[in-house]
Order: C-alpha cells, then structure tokens, then sequence
C-alpha cells in the first residue's frame, strides 16, 4: 500500500516480541530521514494485539527557509559586535539602556532615535541568573549532552536588560548569582550573535 | 460583565501517545460536548479553535479540522494561543449578540514532534534563536532560580506541588496515565532528572495528546439548554515584554494584574475568601506558587504555607492541574471544564466541598508571558 507514495524513501519495520507475544510493526515513510530518531523512542509497551502503523514523517517536499533582515539597529549592533565591541541604546524618556538595542521603549511605547541615544558599553556585567541544562536546545530530539551547559542571564554593565548566554570555564558549583563576568570573543568574528563564545569569570 | 453560560462540555483521556489520529480525538471532543448537552449540528452558530500551525506540522492548521471541529460550511475561525483564549473568542462572539451556542475546542498531538526543541521557534530569530540557548525549559530553570532567590523559596517548597498535583491527577480518570502517582515522594521529584537546573523531570507538564471542547450560549439561551449551567462572570488578561533579560521573572506582574482584571468584572471584593477552588494552568510546579501569590491569595514567597490539597482552606488544581497533562493549545480549556465541572458537582473522586465560586487560568508563552483568568460561578 505503500506505492502510493511517490516520496517514499525507507521503509522500516521494527518488531516488538515479548512473553505475551505483542507485535507491532511501524512502516515509516519518509521523504526524508531527520525526523526517524523521534519514532525510534516510541513507547512500544501500550499496544496489547498486533496492530500496523504508517507514519509519515515528512519535512515536506518544499524547503520554506526564512532570511530574516534584522533591521538598521541591529545591523548597527552586530557591525560593532563584529569589532569585539558592544553597543546598547537609552530611551529618552525612561532612560533605560537596552543591549541589543531597540527600536522602541516598550514601557514608555516611543520611538527610540537612530542617529543618536546609542551608548558605548564595557564587556564585562553581573550574573544575574542561571540554568544548568543537560539537553541541547537546538537539537529535534532534545538529545542529552555528556558535559552540562550553563546558560546565564547576563547584565552588561551600563544596560538594564539581560542576555542570554553560556558561561565558560566554570564547574556549576562555582556559579553564583551577582557574580562579575566578562565577554570571551570568538577569534574571527562574523558579525552575528555566534561573535560572543560566552562569558567567563573575572 | 454580562454573564455568559457554559452548557457543555467535553475532555478526552490525555496520553503521551494516542492510540488513534488527531481528527477522531478532535470529533470525539467536540461531538462529546454536544452530546452532553443534548444538541446537534444544526445548533451551533459559531466555532472557534485553537491550535497552532508549528504544532500540527502545516500551514492554516484549522483548515483540515472543519469537518471535525463542527464548523462545516458555519461560522468558525480559529485562536493560535492556548484553549482559554478560544474561550474569550468565543464569550466575545455570544457577548456581540449574534450568535446562540459557541462551540470552542482546542488540542494538539504533542507526541508527533519534539515539542521542547520546537519551543525555541518562539524566540527571536535575529537574536536568541540562532544560539539555541532558550527554549519553554531553560527559561523555566531561569524563572525558577528567580523566585527561589528572591523568596527563599526551598527546592522542598516546590517538589510538594508536584507531590500534590500529581496526587490528584490519580484520581482523575481523564489525566495522562504517566502523570498519575499516588505515592509519589518529595524526594521522587528532587531525585527525578534535571531538565535545566533546579527544574526536574517531576515539576514538569509533560506535553502529551489531547483535545477538549466547550459550549458558550448567551444567559436566556443557556437556561433553555440546561437547568444548570456555569456561568463566566469576569475575565481578565493581561501579557508581560518579550525579551526574558527585560523581565522581572521573580514574579508573574501579568497574572497579578489578569487576576485584578477578573475580579474587577466578577465584582469579587474579597478574592481569598470568595473563591472555593482554583484551577490554574502552571507548566511548571513553581508557577502554581507564584500565580497563588500573585492573585494574593498568599504573602509573597509564602505560597507553599497555604493549604491547597483537595480537602485544603483553597484547593488549586483538585484535577492535577497541567502537571496532569499538559496537552498544547488545550491545557487552558481543560482547567476551565475542571473548573465548572467542580461547580456543577460532578469532579467525582476529586471533588472539593461547597464549591460555588472558581477561578480557571490560561497561559501563553515563555515563563507564562501571557496569562488569562476566568471566574466561573455555578448555580442559577
């Protein structure tokens, strides 16, 4: 039944024996294969008769992949950010530095001017909060990583807002909040937020 | 606020991974609601839905449900935010005077995708997305670590919540059968495995299948259809920045002032002593702390003194809450059929006494950016 489509590219079969003779068969038909890892975990103990399954795990046949232009002032703060520096901007009116920066100021809801209100900040800030996480966010199965990563809510000095990044060379006993930090640049640096490798202590 | 009736309603069983496809569970949900009250096709006026296009895995995610959902060739659009938000859709559309039965369902299949790696679609793809640091389960260690700095709040203070939730959820037959657990442990959910430190796999809504619906009618119509509806008397919403770093994330300032917004509308005066039972949507255990403390029904910080087990001086979540399942675009709507189904008496084995007045919340977001609140009153 499987001819039907055109995209099939694997055809698994996984049999499930037990004492109780349960049997299940998945057919996965895939137009690509980045989503099978997510099946492979299924939890085979709930079916009580043999019974057959077709998934379809499908990415698509269209890539819809988005170019997102940042805008002029984050083009501003990561060409700064390319030269292994920071920039914020302050709102006229609450006066509250914002890194990144932002167009406008939320809280007061006015525009914030382009040509000036941009502030020169140092690389260094306060550990304002942290979590030690054992997944990787970025992977489509949530894998576990041996090594944890330590992700920390950093206050540059000189801004009101926090950024989220890793902290380096630190075991998670050593952490605390209110701790002083400071950035550590990526050797050649590219101009997107892959420029800051993370934050170590000073 | 002109008062709306809730006439019907219907749940289906959560699982991690359902045993049948999206579109039985959405017909069985919204069928079952009209069932219950005894309508047809023909009755329903409006529908509303909610489900999201990156959790169904295409684009105009409700165009594939009509047929299902009850909205074949009717009035019917759809709420890309939890159930809860349907249901203001829908109480917007009866309360505009057009309409004489709404039909508001919610759902998704969480076990068709990696939800947690999804949720780092939500952040800002020129900033936090590219570095994978943020997702529903970072930020919630973030939030977490936040109100126990701040508060003093023990790791203790907050496994109990899980304790208690996930007691409760045993003794609801429409919970996930994962999350059920009468002996469970303070001690299971420390030792349990760390998500994103100090959060652990036990103070988790674990993300699961299901669908739930709900029957809105203007008050005259809903008297027709049933001797005894609930009725919404207030809501109130209410939706904090974007940016975590811009947060105070010690706090949820949003469901204080949803919390405020709602009384206001119900005219409750005193909400401590006038509310009987609670249903909140907390995806994580330390959220139900800090939204008892934030609508002040607790001192900042001392949430975990009040007593909320079923029997307690105020039961919140008697149902297990979302740490009974939490299945997406469908939590907040089930706390609201929880809620009513407690005021209409029929919570069964995890029924509190006396209840008259509820409350049931919603929430949207990273660290429940955005929080929705209704006051439910039984009786006619």
């Amino acid at each position: 039944m499987c001819l039907y489509y055109p995209f099939l590219l694997k055809l698994f079969k996984i049999y499930i024996k037990n004492n109780e003779l349960e049997l299940e068969v998945f057919k996965i038909i895939n137009t690509t294969n980045h989503n099978i890892n997510h099946y492979k975990i299924y939890k085979y103990n709930k079916i009580k008769n043999m019974t057959e399954k077709i998934i379809v795990a499908n990415k698509g046949p269209v890539r819809a992949e988005f170019a997102f232009w940042v805008g002029r002032y984050m083009d501003k703060f990561f060409d700064v950010l390319e030269n292994k520096r920071i920039i914020g901007n302050k709102c006229p009116k609450c006066g509250d530095v914002f890194v990144p920066p932002r167009k406008i100021c939320g809280k007061c809801n006015i525009k914030i001017d382009f040509e000036k209100s941009w502030v020169d900040l140092p690389d260094t800030g306060i550990l304002k909060n942290y979590t030690i996480t054992y997944y990787k966010v970025n992977d489509r199965a949530s894998r576990k990583v041996k090594k944890p990563q330590i992700v920390g809510m950093i206050q540059i000095d000189g801004s009101n807002t926090s950024i989220v990044y890793r902290l380096l060379d630190l075991e998670p006993e050593d952490v605390k909040i209110g701790m002083k930090l400071k950035i550590q640049w990526e050797e050649k640096p590219k101009g997107d937020p892959s420029d800051i490798k993370g934050f170590i202590k000073i | 606020m002109e008062k709306v009736g809730i006439v019907g309603y219907n749940q289906v069983k959560l699982y991690s991974d359902a045993n049948y496809g999206r579109y039985e569970m959405i017909f069985e949900a919204v069928r079952g609601a009209l069932d219950s009250a005894g309508l047809k096709k023909k009755d329903i006026s409006t529908v509303v839905s909610a489900t999201n296009d990156y959790y169904d895995g295409r684009t105009i995610s409700n165009a594939l449900t009509v047929e299902v959902g009850g909205g074949y060739l009717a009035d019917e659009s759809k709420v890309e935010m939890d159930g809860a938000y349907a249901v203001l859709y829908g109480l917007m559309r009866i309360l505009s005077g057009n309409h004489k039965l709404a039909v508001v369902w919610g759902g998704s299949m969480a076990s068709c995708f990696p939800y947690h790696s999804a949720r780092l679609y939500e952040t800002d793809p020129t900033w936090e997305r590219p570095l994978a640091y943020v997702n529903d389960i970072t930020s919630a260690g973030f939030q977490m670590r936040a109100y126990m700095e701040r508060y003093g709040v023990t790791l203790e203070d907050i496994a109990k919540i899980a304790v208690k939730n996930r007691k409760n959820a045993a003794q609801n037959p429409l919970a996930l059968s994962e999350a059920q657990n009468t002996s469970i442990t303070v001690n299971d959910v420390l030792k349990s495995e760390v998500y994103a430190d100090p959060v652990t796999e036990l103070m988790v809504a674990e993300p699961c299948d299901g669908v739930a619906a709900l029957l809105l009618a203007p008050e005259k119509q809903a008297l027709k259809i049933t001797d005894n509806p609930v009725w919404i008397t207030g809501v109130g919403y209410n939706q904090e920045t974007y940016y975590l770093g811009d947060r105070d994330l010690s706090i949820s300032k949003s469901m204080e002032l949803a919390g405020k917004m709602a009384f206001n509308a119900a005219g409750i005066k005193n909400p401590r002593n006038e509310i009987d039972v609670a249903e909140l949507f907390a995806s994580y255990a330390h959220e139900e702390l800090m939204f008892t403390e934030a609508l002040e029904f607790a001192e900042k910080g001392k949430g975990v003194s009040l007593n909320t087990e079923i029997n307690g001086d105020l039961p919140i979540n008697p149902s297990g809450g979302a740490l009974g399942g939490n299945p997406p675009c469908a939590t907040g709507l089930i706390r609201i059929i929880e809620a009513a189904k407690q005021l209409k008496g029929e919570a069964d084995a995890y029924q509190v006494k006396n209840a008259n007045k509820a409350i049931a919340s919603g929430q949207i977001g990273m660290c429940a950016q955005s929080n929705i609140i209704y006051v439910l009153e039984g009786g006619n």
